[in-house]
């Protein structure tokens, strides 16, 4: 190692944190630090301290759209659901308490969630099939969630229920798979957020586990509702 | 969304995705995957072995999402500090060395633009950084670019910007030691 010179101001510790994060190590200079990051929890604080100071230069990059497989390849590789503990989505008092009341009910306490929560522009769509209401949508728009509540869904043994955002107009947008038991909330990813508004419609189909391949529905199209402001 | 949300919203993810929660992880993934693909992209510049790293990303994200602890790091930045070094962690694997364009400094400055992107990261920190990045010399700042975005060592620094490999160290250590007194202010 060279000399570090005049950087007294700096412990050794100090310094070997600030080159792990910048990324300039090599070898097993590399892989002693990258040991020390996950047993010593003062040098993993340095560590996290400096990639704090220098994550917002990442701002810089571009995004890009990654294929649609990868995440299928995470999906995939996941353990399955069954058995998993109650997560948090699932855990909203709000959603628990009225898990069993109807449809028409359901409805009407997305519209309460809202005004109770004071959100000044949330839309709301009740997605139907074949005359039934199977599912409750409500859209937050300030916070680009949607929330969806499963109603009179039937679970299919083999395929999944994925939400679409179709604004008028345009293609099918994937918003996220949903399940039959429990009410999903989906983060909407920010470059959809836009479309999600007033007149644009809600649809679910169904799909492999972990959703369309491609990007756009595969499979039949079991409902659709369109967003109206409450 | 702003960035305050995203914030708030991919903690929150975050803690649910440690408990076993797989709809907390799309959420992550819907939120993030754009921006990690493009930093694992920009370290690996090779399309297919990006993709192959964000999965990597964000199955390790399911695992030390339990450990993740909101106190020592944001969000976006933990995310981005995986996904940085395990594109790096494939760049360091691969067994030749890859063909090294010079860094001239004039390109440097051209090329020193930020665009803002404050959805995921605060403004804020970004002009920030931004700012005391400025008070460095051009070939400080030019070789923390060249480490930081292209995943460069130390040796593929010096060799790009043609000076030893002792010179280059120490304009690093003494650009850091610079950068966090102007952070700290």
């Amino acid at each position: 190692m060279t000399d570090i010179g005049n950087h007294e101001s700096f412990s050794a510790d100090e310094m070997l944190a600030a080159e792990y994060a910048l990324g300039v190590l090599a070898g097993t200079e590399r892989e002693a630090a990258t040991r020390r990051v996950a047993r010593e929890r003062a040098f993993a604080a340095l560590v996290a301290k400096w990639e704090e100071r220098l994550a917002p230069w990442a701002a810089e990059i571009p995004e890009l759209a990654p294929p649609p497989q990868v995440w299928e390849r995470i999906a995939a590789a996941l353990p399955r659901a069954t058995g998993q503990r109650a997560g948090f989505w699932q855990s909203l008092v709000f959603w628990r308490s009225f898990g069993v009341v109807s449809a028409l009910a359901a409805a009407c306490l997305a519209v309460l969630l809202y005004l109770s929560a004071g959100s000044q522009a949330a839309l709301v769509a009740s997605i139907e099939g074949q005359g039934q209401r199977i599912f409750v949508a409500s859209v937050d728009v300030k916070h680009a969630t949607v929330t969806v509540m499963p109603v009179a869904y039937r679970p299919d043994p083999t395929r999944v229920p994925e939400l679409w955002l179709i604004p008028s107009g345009g293609k099918p947008l994937p918003l996220g798979v949903l399940t039959a038991d429990r009410t999903a909330q989906i983060a909407i990813p920010p470059a959809l957020a836009a479309q999600a508004r007033r007149d644009g419609i809600l649809a679910v189909s169904l799909e492999p586990p972990g959703g369309s391949p491609t990007g756009q529905p595969t499979g039949p199209v079991i409902g659709s509702g369109r967003l109206t402001n409450l | 969304m702003d960035f305050d949300s995203n914030r708030k919203l991919i903690a929150a993810a975050l803690a649910a995705a440690g408990r076993g929660d797989r709809n907390a992880l799309q959420t992550i993934y819907r939120l993030t995957a754009a921006k990690l693909f493009a930093v694992c992209m920009r370290i690996l510049d090779e399309r297919s072995e990006a993709e192959d790293v964000l999965q990597e990303v964000y199955m390790t994200v399911w695992r030390k999402a339990g450990i993740f602890d909101p106190a020592l790091s944001s969000p976006m930045t933990w995310l981005i500090a995986i996904a940085r070094n395990r594109a790096i962690d494939h760049l360091r694997a691969r067994s030749q060395n890859r063909h090294m364009t010079p860094i001239e400094e004039a390109a440097e400055l051209a090329d020193d633009k930020p665009t803002a992107d404050a959805a995921l990261q605060g403004a804020q920190e970004q002009a920030q950084l931004q700012r005391c990045l400025d008070t460095l010399a051009g070939h400080e700042r030019a070789a923390l670019r060249g480490a930081f975005f292209d995943g460069n060592t130390y040796e593929e620094l010096a060799e790009r910007m043609k000076v030893p490999l002792g010179t280059m160290k120490s304009w690093i250590r003494r650009a850091m030691i610079k950068l966090k007194a102007c952070l700290e202010q």
